[in-house]
This record gives C-alpha cells, sequence and structure tokens, in this order.
C-alpha cells in the first residue's frame, strides 16, 4: 500500500510554548484538496507556517511518507504584500522560478514557457506588462496564482486566497485549483466560504477551541461541529443547514 | 566657465561622488522601497560617535573611521534589537532614542576633546577632505555594494514585496536583510568625507524617492536613482565650489531636493498618480456583514 503523502500524529501548534491548537491529526495523499476552516485565531496560518516549516511545531511530528517535497508553493494573504513595488506582473509570476535559479541563474526557454503558461492559465497574459500598483485586487491575486503555478510543486498551501477577490474571479480560481488536484498535486488551503468546501474539497480540518477535527467535508463540517468549534454561532447555522439540506440550492 | 575642472581636489571630488553615486544608488533604492527611509536616517546618526571616538584615538583615517562606525552601527542595530523584544517600546522609538544619544554623544566628544576638523565639515562633509585614501575606500564600497547586489538582488527583490513568501522559500530568510544593514552602514561611511554625518544618508534617499515618482521597473528606477544621485553631486559639487561658505554637504541635499520636488510635480507617478493607486492596504475591499455572499470591491475597474 502507498504511504500517505503527509501525516500528522499528535501535532500541538503555538507561538513562543504558546499552544493554540492541541491534537491535530490528518492524514493527505496526492491528489487531495484539504480545507483548512476555523475562526481567527483557531490556528490556520499558524497550521500552514508550520507545514512550510518556518514556525516548528510545540510537540508531535509531520510525517511526510516519501520525504518532504523539495518545493512547497505557497500562497500568503495579501495584507504583507507590497504592492508599489516597481515590478510588472511577467515579473511577480517569474518570482516562482527564482527560488530554483539560485542567485545568478537565468531563466531558460522551458521555464519561460511555464511562466507564459501560467500567465494564460490565470488570465494575466493581457497584462503582463503592467506595473502592480496599476492591477485591482482580483488581477493581483491571479497574478499570485501564476507565481505559485510556475513554482511547479507538488504540495501548494493557499492562506485565505479569496478574501479580498469578487465572486467571478473566486470560481475561475477555484476551478484552477480543481485543474491542480487533477495534475496530482495536493493543496492545502485556508477557507471561510463553505459552499466552496463543499464543492471544492475532499478533505477538511475544522479547528477552534484549541481543538482539531479531520473528515471529510460533510462529515466535519456539520452545523454541530461548526457550532462547537466556535466557527458559527447557533443562530448563524440554520443557513448551513439549509445548504446541507438543499444542494442543489448551493452557488459557487 | 570649467574653471574648477583646473583644482584637482574638485576633479578628485568628481571622480569621487560618481563612483559614490553608483554604490549610494542601489541602497537607497532599497532603503524606499522597503520602507527603511527613516532607519537608513537613525543609522547615519548612530555612527557618529563610533567615528568621533577613532578619530580621537587614532586620527582621521580611513581604517580607523571604518571600525569606528561598524561597531557603532551594529551596537545601536543589536540594542534596538533588544529594546523592542524585551521591553513595552517598540522599534521605531527604540531606535530614535538610541541615535539620538549617539548624535549627541558624537559631537560631545568630538568638541570636548578639541578636534583640530571643524565641526562644520564633520557634520556636513567638505570636498577638500577627499584625499587618496578615502578615493580608495569609495572604490572598495562601491565594488563590494555592486558585487553584493548582483548576488542578492532576486533575495531582496522578493523579500521586499512579499516577505512571508520570501520566509516560506528560503532557509536563511534574515541573512539578505543582515547584508543589506551592513551595505547601508558601509555607503553611509562612504559618503561621510563628501556629504558629512547628517547629509550622508541624504544622497541615499532623495534621488531614490524622485525616481520613483518616473519609473515601474525595478531597472529603470536603478538606473535612474543612479543618475539623479550623479546630478546631484556634481551640481552641488560645482554650488559649493563657487560658494565657499557652503559646504558640499548641504549643497548636494538641495540640489537632490530640487530634482525630488520637479519629479513630485512633473513625473507621472508624482500628484497625479494618488486616484488611480490600489488602495489595497487601507481595506477597501470588504465582505458585506449582510450577505457574506456579496463583496464590495470599491477599486476593481476596467484597464
Amino acid at each position: 500500500m502507498q504511504s500517505a503523502l503527509l501525516s500528522t500524529i499528535g501535532l500541538t501548534l503555538g507561538y513562543r510554548d504558546i499552544p493554540v491548537v492541541h491534537n491535530v491529526a490528518f492524514e493527505l495523499e496526492r491528489n487531495d484538496v484539504l480545507a483548512v476552516v476555523g475562526h481567527n485565531g483557531s490556528g490556520k496560518s499558524t497550521l500552514i507556517k508550520t507545514l512550510l516549516g518556518t514556525l516548528p511545531p510545540l510537540s508531535g511530528k509531520l510525517d511526510w511518507g516519501t520525504g518532504k517535497p523539495e518545493t512547497i508553493a505557497y500562497l500568503g494573504q495579501q495584507t504583507d504584500f507590497d504592492n508599489r513595488f516597481p515590478i510588472r506582473v511577467r515579473d511577480l509570476a517569474a518570482m516562482g522560478a527564482w527560488s530554483g535559479l539560485g542567485l545568478l541563474g537565468r531563466i531558460d526557454e522551458p521555464c519561460q514557457n511555464r511562466i507564459e503558461a501560467a500567465l494564460e492559465r490565470t488570465g494575466t497574459a493581457e497584462i503582463a506588462d503592467m506595473p502592480l500598483y496599476k492591477l485591482s485586487a482580483g488581477q493581483l491575486q491571479r497574478a499570485l496564482f501564476a507565481r505559485t503555478m510556475v513554482q511547479d510543486a507538488s504540495l501548494i498551501l493557499l492562506d485565505e486566497p479569496f478574501t479580498a477577490v469578487d465572486q467571478t474571479t473566486e470560481a475561475e480560481l477555484l476551478t484552477l485549483i480543481d485543474d491542480w488536484s487533477a495534475e496530482g498535486r495536493t493543496i492545502i488551503m485556508v477557507l471561510h466560504d463553505l459552499s466552496a468546501v463543499l464543492q471544492h474539497c475532499n478533505k477538511s480540518l475544522l479547528l477552534g477551541g484549541g481543538r482539531a477535527l479531520f473528515g471529510t467535508p460533510k462529515e466535519a463540517l456539520t452545523p454541530h461541529n461548526l457550532v462547537g468549534h466556535g466557527y458559527l454561532s447557533q443562530s448563524q447555522s440554520a443557513w448551513i443547514e439549509a445548504m446541507y439540506a438543499k444542494p442543489e440550492d448551493r452557488h459557487v | 566657465m570649467f574653471e574648477w575642472l583646473e583644482y584637482d581636489f574638485m576633479v578628485r571630488a568628481l571622480i569621487a561622488t560618481m563612483v559614490l553615486s553608483f554604490s549610494v544608488a542601489p541602497v537607497g533604492a532599497f532603503l524606499v522601497l522597503r520602507r527603511l527611509s527613516l532607519a537608513g536616517e537613525a543609522m547615519a546618526h548612530a555612527i557618529v560617535p563610533g567615528i568621533v571616538i577613532a578619530f580621537v584615538i587614532a586620527g582621521l583615517s580611513v581604517g580607523s573611521m571604518i571600525v569606528g562606525g561598524l561597531s557603532a552601527g551594529i551596537t545601536v542595530a543589536v540594542l534596538t534589537s533588544l529594546l523592542a523584544r524585551m521591553t513595552i517600546i517598540r522599534e521605531d522609538a527604540s531606535l530614535a532614542s538610541l541615535y539620538l544619544i549617539a548624535l549627541a554623544l558624537g559631537i560631545f566628544i568630538l568638541s570636548a576633546a578639541g578636534s583640530a576638523v571643524p565641526l562644520k565639515s564633520f557634520l556636513f562633509g567638505s570636498i577638500l577632505g577627499i584625499d587618496d585614501e578615502t578615493l580608495l575606500l569609495i572604490g572598495a564600497t562601491a565594488t563590494i555594494t555592486l558585487v553584493s547586489f548582483a548576488l542578492i538582488l532576486r533575495p531582496l527583490v522578493i523579500s521586499t514585496i512579499d516577505p512571508v513568501f520570501y520566509e516560506s522559500q528560503s532557509k536563511r530568510p534574515g541573512l539578505v536583510t543582515q547584508w543589506f544593514m551592513f551595505l547601508v552602514v558601509l555607503n553611509l561611511l562612504g559618503a561621510f568625507k563628501a556629504l558629512g554625518t547628517l547629509m550622508a544618508v541624504g544622497l541615499m534617499i532623495l534621488p531614490a524617492t524622485a525616481a520613483r515618482y518616473w519609473v515601474s521597473t525595478i531597472t529603470g528606477y536603478l538606473f535612474l536613482t543612479f543618475t539623479f544621485a550623479l546630478m546631484s553631486c556634481w551640481v552641488g559639487l560645482i554650488v559649493s565650489f563657487y560658494l565657499p561658505e557652503v559646504p558640499s554637504g548641504p549643497a548636494i541635499v538641495l540640489v537632490a531636493g530640487v530634482i525630488f520636488f520637479l519629479s513630485l510635480i512633473f513625473a507621472p507617478q508624482g500628484f497625479h498618480v494618488g486616484a488611480r493607486l490600489n488602495p489595497l492596504r487601507n481595506g477597501s475591499t470588504s465582505v458585506n456583514k449582510t450577505n457574506p455572499n456579496k463583496r464590495e470591491t470599491t477599486h476593481e475597474k476596467t484597464v
């Protein structure tokens, strides 16, 4: 039997010896799309940083099955991003290849083709020569998805990738995530849009109140669990119950 | 009209400032891009006591100045970091407190020691101060800076645009920042003789802010920053030549200031750009709280 790409055992996550969430246990295979759902401060970004290796777990361990991927693609929240930096969309996408080029390596033809394909696929080819400060939030997020594509990684981490974009852009980028999964990549993304989770993710990890619950979205993200983990209030859970009851009413 | 070219000290100063411009342009450009302009100013003042103590002990030699300046700069940087981590005062206030103390201490020691170097030329620079040793220092500074930038440009760009992404892709993310701050201090020391301790950072920041109004690519930005720095140096030196009472530092920085204001008014990304800037940081994109599926996007626009 093929071993899992990534599994965690008794993982406790936190900052500077202050635990945020205990006993995080999940298992991922190739093609999996894992949604990480939770209220603010529940440990979602902490988990992403731990997976990236920039924050060590307080206890427990990550088991990388066949070995930790050489490149882990990462798309963070736009809060730390400097959109006034004098650089074009094409250069931003190319940044995805820079870690593989070393300090002085040049972008060769296959790499250039990868950049062009990423620009085309994310709908940013027409604005490829535009400076970043002229982009709307949606265009910038598309350009960042192009950078993520250029990273060409088997594991992709996305931290709230749709916070600042409109519904159309979100829907188009979600189909791109579906394609990544079909290509055999594994995706872990922090999401708040539960309808998107139900439609595009086959696994979910619910964080909240210092606890973690792993399962398929339908198993883990029940109204009862969402309320129990502090993600929804009792009154807010009514609409998600309706969503479960009438799946045909879901909209992307 | 070109009688200033007949003077050896002027030719030295023109050559020195040209080489210096090559060196300070990328450093200043990234100080501005990394939003560290004021930290650069603070660091320029922080190195003063080191330079002064080295001068009092060993005279005005380049070697002692580098050792003194670097020691003072590193001490202030480390103390700032410690204060910010271990006390309630944040990094900006810690740095401001320490550099003000450092500057006052430097001037105090210089005056108390009865220095042979006029205070004015120490603070504001003198074109007469550019001897062979200083030319060598500036040449070495420019060489180290340009070679360093060739090596760290990519990580520097990524860590400036998207520090969290850079941290996720780098094994030692702090190294590029530390190396960059070393280059800042090195260039401040290189610019010390021509511009003085108070004005040295002006040649880094003003050409870089002025150039930012004109260009949208990093290559163009670095090139234009260098051009503005060189123009400021040469015109400033000539002004200082004809007005001997005016030290070279303020003359050079004032010319850079004129370029800055002209750019502010006439450049495509000057006064007119405000309405076109993407206001991501102001959080103007928000989720409608009454209907989570409807987002209010105030800055979506046709391009």
